[in-house]
């Protein structure tokens, strides 16, 4: 008897919130179909009954009469797009590292690395006047180096393993992206000065969503990868095939599934992304966020066009969710999320 | 993992190493810069060399009534927001464990919210809570109430951007829950039915308790993810009436761009990296004893 109240309960819940995901998604899918006045003289909800439906807002939209409108589609697709693969393909070959090797590196290497590199900057920018992107280059190199070599030395303290790697890819998601996103800001002006304009480019983006994709990418194909039996690798090593080619030819198609999920997810974010869009483009390599945010301010109350931009952004994220949906109820990502 | 591990395998750095400088160079050394940067006093516009200030910039900022003001904001959003994601996805996700009616239905239209971009959802949120011509004050008017102007009240906009992070993370929460739902062992669950033990008492004393590190993880990413706020803001009220509803990203945004005082803007962003650290670390302290007391 319980039993059936708390199910009715239930079902309930689940039908409120039904309607709760669902109408705003109606909403702006009818109103990019309506006629001014079906928007200026109050809500209306049904076409054909309570307003005539026009595709004058798509024709209006294509046509460009309204600003740019393929610009932004086009830099948005270019550069999620080949963000999402890069990090994908760089956080996969990292996850497979830190799934079948074992890392070890010394908490005084790591600390040997911020001192040079915070000390070094400060002496070569400050005191010998040398340009920011070159002093970090510089302070890169040589805090790199100096680590690895520390790193080497039968030093006491900790030792950090592969969980804590994991952790430094995955922790760059719990920073503030402001703060990231605006040093990056700062050290793209500073490299445009030096000659090579990253800022508003799509190189500077590209680099950019690479970044801040990789530490999803890392995490989550680390999960994927983890299921990939390690038998057949050691089959293939026995032939003597190389660790490169097992990883291209054996694992990577293995875990073809595990791939396209973290593609899609990885994808999602980064074609949704505004902070780094915002601060590091100003006109052509904008992507659409930045557009539809400036839909505000532009259009005041012409909802159908706002729609309608609205709407380019969600179709392909609708794509991307159902896809994922599917995948989830196959089962296949029960195991990667934990 | 320990098979082909402890071999000298030097492969291994080809392949962590573009992932790791990729990281290194583009999210972590721009730090340095901007942390000497925030010790500065640097303008744009009017042109200013920069000059040395030490800690001012950081003074200023805990001095300025705007910088609290803003923390206030965004706490007070993500705390409610995340509270209300929590119960609700966790109910939700019970219900789609137990198979409402028609659950595989909900599951792709219930994950939908959390893919669609943010500027988006708050141009989405303009339109609904329009004072006149949005369905929300219609519904409004049809049960007899006046209209609400719902964004240019700096409260009634709090509630707004509360509801809409609801709306849209709320899916994130099922999901999980109900990955950690479906992996808990069945045979428990049985046994106390057997011994007939009310879903009420079962539900407190086994799920939850089987559940609180999931659900102290998923409050965790909730939270910091939450605390990032600015897209909706951004759309939705640009941070006003006056500065009422501008959280601590648009903040540190607006001191950058719109009053080009890079000194201030990177001292603040690292002012909210330490609040996020502390804060993190608190939580997870917290949450590790609460954890404990429950197992």
């Amino acid at each position: 008897m319980e039993n059936r109240t708390l199910r009715g309960l239930g079902l309930g819940l689940c039908l409120i919130w039904l309607f709760f995901s669902f109408f705003p998604l109606y909403w702006v899918f009818v109103t990019a179909f309506k006629p001014p006045l079906a928007v200026s003289q109050g809500a209306t909800y049904i076409p054909f009954i309570d307003f005539r439906p026009t595709l004058q807002a798509f024709r209006d939209a294509l046509s460009g009469i309204r600003g740019d409108f393929f610009g932004p589609i086009a830099s948005s697709v270019m550069i999620s797009l080949v963000a999402t693969a890069l990090s994908v393909f760089l956080g996969s070959m990292a996850a497979y590292a830190l799934v079948r090797f074992q890392f070890r590196i010394r908490l005084l290497s790591g600390l040997t690395f911020g001192i040079i590199s915070i000390g070094g900057f400060v002496l070569l920018n400050g005191t010998f006047d040398i340009t920011v992107p070159y002093a970090l280059l510089i302070v890169l190199v040589l805090a790199l180096v100096a680590s690895i070599y520390v790193n080497r030395l039968p030093l006491p303290g900790p030792v950090l393993g592969n969980n804590d790697v994991t952790f430094w890819f995955v922790s760059q998601r719990m920073f503030p992206p402001i703060v990231s996103a605006f040093a990056l800001f700062l050290l793209y002006a500073e490299v445009g000065r030096a000659g090579l304009p990253l800022l508003d480019s799509f190189l500077g983006m590209v680099l950019a969503y690479t970044a801040f994709g990789l530490p999803f990418a890392v995490w989550l194909m680390r999960d994927f990868l983890s299921t990939v039996p390690v038998e057949v690798e050691e089959a293939a090593q026995v032939d003597n095939i190389g660790r490169i080619r097992i990883f291209f030819q054996i694992v990577l198609p293995m875990s073809l599934p595990g791939l396209l999920a973290t593609s899609m997810i990885v994808l999602a974010f980064i074609w949704n992304e505004f902070l780094f869009a915002l601060l590091l483009t100003t006109g052509d390599w904008q992507t659409l966020p930045i557009l539809i945010a400036g839909q505000n301010s532009s259009r005041g109350d012409e909802w159908w066009a706002i729609s309608v931009a609205a709407l380019i952004a969600i179709v392909p994220m609708v794509i991307v969710a159902a896809i994922l949906g599917r995948m989830m109820r196959s089962g296949l990502l029960s195991g990667s999320i934990k | 993992m320990q098979s082909g591990a402890v071999r000298h395998d030097r492969v291994k750095y080809a392949f962590i190493w573009p992932a790791f400088l990729i990281v290194l160079v583009i999210s972590i050394f721009p730090l340095i810069y901007a942390l000497t940067v925030s010790f500065q006093s640097v303008r744009l516009v009017p042109p200013i060399p920069p000059r040395f200030v030490g800690l001012d910039n950081y003074a200023e900022i805990l001095s300025s009534g705007r910088f609290w003001g803003s923390t206030w904001t965004t706490a007070s959003i993500v705390f409610m927001s995340v509270a209300l994601q929590y119960v609700f996805g966790f109910v939700i996700a019970l219900a789609l464990h137990h198979n409402v009616r028609g659950s595989s239905l909900y599951r792709v239209v219930f994950l939908l919210p959390m893919f669609i971009a943010p500027v988006c959802v708050a141009l989405i949120a303009r339109m609904v809570f329009h004072p006149y011509l949005g369905p929300v004050n219609d519904a409004m008017n049809l049960f007899g109430f006046v209209n609400i102007p719902f964004l240019t009240e700096a409260p009634l906009a709090i509630m707004v951007l509360v509801v809409i992070e609801t709306w849209q993370w709320t899916p994130f929460v099922t999901l999980l829950m109900l990955a950690g739902l479906q992996g808990l062992p069945g045979e428990v669950f049985e046994a106390a039915r057997v011994d007939d033990i009310g879903p009420w008492r079962r539900f407190w004393d086994l799920t939850f308790p089987m559940l609180l590190p999931l659900s102290v993880a998923v409050i965790f990413i909730r939270l910091v993810e939450g605390f990032k706020i600015i897209d909706t803001v951004f759309v939705l009220t640009g941070g006003g009436p006056g500065t009422a509803t501008e959280t601590l990203t648009l903040f540190a945004y607006n001191e950058g761009f719109k009053k080009f005082n890079l000194g201030m803007t990177s001292a603040l962003s690292f002012v909210f990296l330490i609040v996020v650290i502390v804060f993190g670390t608190v939580y997870l302290a917290l949450a590790q004893r609460l954890t404990r007391r429950y197992a």
